[in-house]
C-alpha cells in the first residue's frame, strides 16, 4: 500500500486550513503591486523626463533596487529602520514588494511608452495639446495596453516573491507551511499544499490577465 | 477648367530668415516665405531638400535655430503656452496619418474639440459628424482606425485637423504612404477644401494637384527656396536648371 513515505491523503484534509494564509498572500501581493504600479509609473515618467536630475534620480532608484535582493530590501525596511521607525510586518512586506516591483514596472512602462510611435505625440501636440495632456490622453492609454502582458508576468513574480514575507512573520502561505510542517512533521505534505495554493493563484492570475488582454484588443487589427 | 482662387491680399503667414540644423547638417538655409489668406501653396522638391522640415518648423514640431515666424502678424515664440494656442490655428496632416488607434474614428475627430477646446461632448460629436460627412466618412464614425483603408484614415486625419477650425492647413506628403488607387480620394477632399477658401501649404509629389489647385508652386532644393511661380509657369517654363531636372523626373514625358 504505502509506496511513498508520505501520507498524501493529508493534502485534501488539510488543504483549506491554508485559506486564511492564502488570503494574506493575496493581500500583500495586491497592495504591493498596487504600490509598485504607482511607483513604477512615476519612475518611468521620471526616467523619460527631459530634466536631467529627475531622470538621474529615477535611474538611481532602478539601479539600486534591481541590483539588490528583495530579501535585503525587506530586512532593511523591517529591521533596519527600527532605530527611526517601527513598521509592522504586513505593511513592511507591502512596502518592500511595492518598492521592489516598482523598479521592474518602471522599466516595463518606460519600454511601452517608448514603443509608441512618436507621431502619436506629434499629432496630439499639433492639435494644441500640452505635453502632459498628450501623455495622459494619447500615449499612456496605448502604452498601458502594451504593458499588460509583461505586467501580468510581474504580478505572478510578485505573488511568488511574497513568500519572502514569511521571514518577517507575516502569516502568509509559506509561514503557514513551515508552522504546519514543524508541528506535524509532515513537511512534504504541507509544502505540497502550499505549492498547490500558489499554483492555483498564479493560474487564476494568468487567466485574468489573458482576459484583460483580449478585452483590450478591441481596437487592434482584424 | 479655370481655376478659382481665394487668395486675398492679407498676409496670414510670414517666415523670415529661417535656419535649421540637424547637428552639423544645415537643412534649412535662410528661408523666406509669405502666404496670403486663402492661398494654396504647394512645395515640391527632391527628398532631403528640406520641404517637410520647413512645414514641421511652421508649427514648431521642429525647432528652427534661427529666424522668425509670424502667424496673423504676430510672431510665434518657442514658448509652450503660446505654441499650444498657435498650433490650434495650424492644422497638420501627416504622411503616416498618425490617427489615435485607441479611439474610434469620431473619437479621433472629437478629441481636440473636447480636450483642447473644452467643447461639450454633445456639441463636439455633432460637429465631428458634420466633418466626417464633409470627408465622406460619416458611416465609419464608430469603428476603429485599424478597420479602414489608408485613404479613409487620411480623410479622418484631415477631419481631425479641421475640427480645431484652423486658419491654415499644413499637409506633409499626405498621399505618399497611400496605395495609388487611394490617392485620388484624399486629393479630392483637399481640392474641396481649397475651393472653400482654406489657406493651405502642401508638401507633395502629386504634380497633378499642384497644377490644378495651387496658386503658387515652390521648388525647394538643398535647403533653399530655389524658385517659386504660379503652376502654369513653373511647369511649362521653369527658370532654374535644377527645377527643370527635377520636373523632368517627376512629370510624365510629354507626348509631342
Amino acid at each position: 500500500m504505502n509506496i511513498l513515505p508520505w501520507d498524501l491523503t493529508v493534502i485534501p484534509q488539510r488543504f483549506f486550513q491554508f485559506a486564511d494564509a492564502a488570503l494574506y498572500t493575496l493581500q500583500i501581493t495586491f497592495f504591493g503591486i498596487l504600490l509598485g504600479l504607482i511607483i513604477g509609473l512615476v519612475a518611468a515618467l521620471g526616467r523619460l523626463s527631459k530634466r536631467q536630475w529627475i531622470s538621474a534620480l529615477s535611474k538611481a532608484y532602478i539601479f539600486l533596487i534591481r541590483g539588490t535582493p528583495l530579501l535585503v530590501q525587506l530586512f532593511i525596511i523591517y529591521y533596519g529602520l527600527t532605530s527611526i521607525v517601527t513598521i509592522d510586518p504586513i505593511p513592511s512586506a507591502i512596502i518592500a514588494l511595492g518598492i521592489h516591483n516598482g523598479a521592474y514596472i518602471a522599466e516595463i512602462f518606460r519600454g511601452s511608452i517608448q514603443s509608441i510611435d512618436y507621431g502619436q505625440m506629434e499629432a496630439a501636440r499639433s492639435l494644441g495639446m500640452t505635453q502632459g495632456k498628450a501623455m495622459q490622453r494619447i500615449v499612456l492609454p496605448q502604452a498601458f495596453k502594451r504593458a499588460v502582458p509583461p505586467l501580468g508576468n510581474q504580478l505572478i513574480i510578485a505573488l511568488k516573491d511574497s513568500s519572502l514575507a514569511s521571514t518577517i512573520a507575516v502569516p502568509e502561505l509559506m509561514l503557514k507551511g513551515r508552522q504546519m510542517g514543524s508541528s506535524s512533521f509532515m513537511y512534504m505534505e504541507m509544502f505540497l499544499i502550499v505549492g498547490i495554493w500558489y499554483l492555483i493563484m498564479t493560474s487564476l492570475l494568468s487567466f485574468v490577465m489573458h482576459r484583460i488582454e483580449q478585452r483590450l484588443k478591441v481596437s487592434d487589427h482584424d | 477648367m479655370t481655376k478659382q482662387t481665394h487668395k486675398t491680399e492679407e498676409t496670414i503667414l510670414k517666415i523670415e530668415h529661417l535656419k535649421k540644423w540637424f547637428g552639423d547638417l544645415e537643412v534649412l538655409k535662410d528661408i523666406n516665405l509669405e502666404v496670403k489668406r486663402g492661398e494654396v501653396v504647394v512645395i515640391i522638391g527632391a527628398s532631403g531638400s528640406g520641404k517637410s522640415t520647413l512645414l514641421r518648423c511652421i508649427n514648431f514640431l521642429e525647432k528652427a535655430q534661427k529666424g522668425k515666424i509670424y502667424v496673423n502678424g504676430k510672431q510665434v515664440r518657442q514658448q509652450e503656452k503660446q505654441l499650444n494656442k498657435v498650433r490650434q490655428g495650424l492644422g497638420m496632416v501627416f504622411q503616416h496619418f498618425n490617427l489615435f488607434p485607441h479611439m474610434t474614428v469620431i473619437g479621433n475627430v472629437m478629441e481636440g474639440m473636447i480636450h483642447v477646446k473644452n467643447m461639450p461632448k454633445e456639441k463636439a460629436r455633432e460637429k465631428a459628424l458634420e466633418l466626417l460627412e464633409q470627408v465622406g466618412l460619416s458611416d465609419k464614425a464608430d469603428i476603429y482606425p485599424a478597420m479602414i483603408s489608408g485613404g479613409q484614415k487620411q480623410r479622418v486625419a484631415i477631419a481631425r485637423a479641421l475640427a480645431m477650425e484652423p486658419e491654415i492647413m499644413l499637409f506633409d506628403e499626405p498621399t505618399s504612404a497611400l496605395d495609388p488607387e487611394l490617392v485620388g480620394e484624399v486629393l479630392s477632399v483637399m481640392t474641396d477644401l481649397a475651393n472653400k477658401g482654406m489657406t493651405m501649404l502642401v508638401v507633395t509629389h502629386e504634380m497633378w494637384f499642384a497644377k490644378e489647385v495651387a496658386d503658387r508652386v515652390i521648388f525647394m532644393d538643398d535647403g533653399i527656396i530655389l524658385e517659386e511661380a504660379p503652376p502654369e509657369e513653373m511647369f511649362s517654363a521653369p527658370k532654374e536648371e535644377r527645377t527643370l531636372a527635377f520636373l523632368k523626373q517627376v512629370l510624365p514625358p510629354q507626348d509631342e
